[in-house]
């Protein structure tokens, strides 16, 4: 099956409104980052108990969604799945934008930004002992193999395409495991410390990037009038309930072994506290409940409508699970000694939601907007239309 | 080498913050306001929590001084990127603010709490400082580095101290000891080597059966605490 990719022409007026609207706000993005790196990260949510705060959040959020992204789109190069081979193109994009967004996220979230260099300075200055330094090479690496995986794609050389594609699969499970161990090797905070979190971070990114890839076909392809074949929709809708299942069982046995003891408060404070809607409303029900009964039901199931609304459901719910891990993984106060610890030192910490942490978290979706519709309009990603009546507006 | 440790005595502990002060002062400790300690952004070098335990009337409240416990497995030098906080030969962790950028990942593994972040350009302080010639054209700048927003610090066990007390061959934990050590009005802070079977460390941590907070997560801290 020879099938011909394409630009978009983005000439129309719905294209050039899109791209002013993610300017502008990618700029205020920008600009709100400025004020932070000058006035410092007063301005932001994060505390001395909640160090981490909404950049954190997005960018292990979008490293799920890159790394699950990518290795769908192996589908179709390493695994030869031919009915995937529209969407693949658009996948491998993806990707790369989206490992790029998690890297700006993860610089926001900087002290001292302009340092970073020091990272890349493998053995010499940095310490490889540190799980983040380490990440540091899985990022950096997965961002050229994305690179020259999708260069390979567009010289048409299969071999190498098929060759590009094992690497980027098992590169990309290494990224998210590695992002896992960020946070799964700290002992002294019990949300986090479990050696179940790198595969959890494996599975929601496999989830929620393939939750991310159906919305982006089904709208692309919507939005520019072009064909496709639903099947693939349904085909992946099936693969997504799997996936959801899998992880649904390792966030069971990982809370699991949290609420035994020791040191069960703080997973008891996460599901009672004043971060319990975050992780049973966002997490549980909207990333894990609903979208297998909408993946499951008899009539839903069986419609475009009800599968993407899983799908959109999903995207939601996986925010919600970063969010409920980062956050309040750090906000419940530190067991220094036993019994209650009294004032400030023994109070469980509050993340304020800041005007310019929004407009940063913001500005980082729409940077990659901008950079995914550029890329569709420049790129030859998408596949031509058999009905040449061209109205292109993607989303 | 000599590894330093504190030994602090929690019955002659009357919690009275002494050593929290003095802290801030010897090191500049930027001070905050109420606001930023609500919403814990102050700097806390040194720290005195209090513990309850049970119900009135059979209650009992523990106070607990806590600089950071310099552990010999500390959790925040394996995990910090770009070696900004190191172990130093004789067992100190140190922080290198020109090398710290900033992720606070040492914060989110210190199980101590004793790691706080420059969330604002500091304002420099002039202190009281009784070690030093009050002209301070004399002696230059402050004897530690001066920081910016946007880097982790802590404790250092007043390495300043340390550093000039050997080289002008005072004994260390004798003449010459931390800031908060000094300050403490019930003498309830012991410091010096804790290999040097003859300081007064060692004898403390051989009368009564010492503690360390948190033993379970192995860090090999060397701040001791005596119970009551």
């Amino acid at each position: 099956m020879s099938l011909n990719f394409t630009t978009i022409e983005g000439k129309s007026r719905g294209y050039n409104t899109l791209l002013a609207i993610l300017i502008v706000l990618s700029v205020a993005g920008f600009v709100s980052f400025m004020v932070s790196y000058i006035e410092g990260h007063q301005l932001l949510g994060s505390n001395n108990l909640i160090p981490w705060g909404m950049p954190i959040v997005v960018a292990i959020y979008l490293i799920g969604l890159s790394a699950g992204s990518l290795i769908l789109s192996s589908l179709t190069y390493v695994f030869g799945k031919e009915e995937y081979r529209p969407i693949s193109r658009v996948a491998v994009f993806l990707a790369i934008v989206l490992i790029f967004g998690a890297m700006v996220g993860i610089g926001l979230d900087l002290g001292r930004p302009e340092k970073t260099w020091r990272l890349f300075m493998f053995f010499m200055l940095n310490n490889m002992r540190s799980m983040f330094a380490i990440n540091t090479i899985l990022y950096g690496g997965y961002f050229v193999i994305g690179l020259v995986y999708l260069g390979s794609i567009f010289a048409g050389r299969s071999k190498m395409t098929k060759m590009m594609g094992m690497i980027a699969i098992g590169w990309a499970a290494l990224v998210h495991m590695g992002t896992g161990a960020i946070f799964g090797f700290v002992a002294a905070r019990p949300i986090f410390y479990s050696p179940l979190k790198p595969f959890e971070f494996l599975a929601a990114a496999m989830v929620s990037g393939l939750a991310l890839l159906m919305i982006a076909i089904v709208v692309v392809f919507k939005y520019t009038k072009r064909e496709y074949d639903q099947k693939i929709i349904f085909s992946l809708s099936r693969l997504l309930f799997a996936l959801i299942v899998g992880l649904v069982v390792i966030v069971l046995i990982d809370k699991l072994t949290h609420v035994y003891p020791p040191d069960r408060e703080a997973t008891i404070w996460l599901f009672t506290g004043p971060y319990a809607w975050v992780f049973w409303g966002l997490q549980v029900g909207c990333a894990y409940l609903v979208p297998l009964v909408l993946l499951t039901h008899p009539r839903y199931s069986k419609s475009l409508k009800g599968v993407l609304a899983a799908a959109i459901l999903v995207v939601i719910g996986i925010f919600g699970e970063r969010f409920a891990l980062v956050i309040p993984g750090t906000a419940y106060p530190l067991p220094f000694y036993p019994g209650k610890i009294e004032g400030i030192w023994g109070a469980t910490g509050t993340f304020p939601i800041t005007f310019v942490e929004t407009l940063m978290s913001l500005g980082i979706f729409t940077l990659m907007g901008l950079f995914f519709i550029l890329g569709l309009k420049y790129m030859e990603l998408l596949p031509v239309t058999e009905t040449k009546e061209e109205n292109p507006r993607p989303a | 080498m000599p590894r330093w440790g504190m030994v602090i005595d929690l019955d002659k502990c009357v919690g009275c913050q002494a050593c929290s002060v003095a802290c801030k002062e010897e090191n500049n400790v930027p001070h905050g306001s109420p606001e930023e300690q609500q919403w814990k952004r102050e700097i806390y070098w040194h720290k005195v929590i209090a513990a309850t335990n049970g119900r009135y009337p059979q209650v009992s409240t523990q106070v607990i001084p806590m600089p950071c416990m310099h552990c010999d497995h500390a959790p925040c030098v394996t995990v910090c990127p770009a070696r900004a906080t190191y172990r130093r030969e004789d067992g100190i962790v140190i922080q290198n603010y020109r090398r710290c950028l900033g992720c606070k990942y040492c914060m989110v593994a210190c199980p101590y709490g004793a790691r706080s972040f420059n969330y604002k350009e500091q304002e420099e302080e002039e202190y009281h400082h009784p070690d030093l010639p009050p002209d301070r054209s004399v002696w230059g700048p402050w004897p530690y580095p001066t920081r910016t927003h946007g880097v982790v610090e802590k404790c250092t066990f007043c390495f300043h101290r340390i550093d000039k007390g050997l080289k002008e061959g005072k004994k260390i934990g004798k003449d010459v000891v931390p800031a908060c050590v000094e300050a403490c009005p019930a003498n309830a802070r012991a410091f010096g080597d804790l290999d040097d079977t003859g300081s007064e460390v060692a004898r403390l941590l051989s009368t009564r059966r010492p503690i360390r907070l948190r033993e379970e997560l192995d860090t090999k801290c060397k701040v001791y605490y005596l119970l009551k």
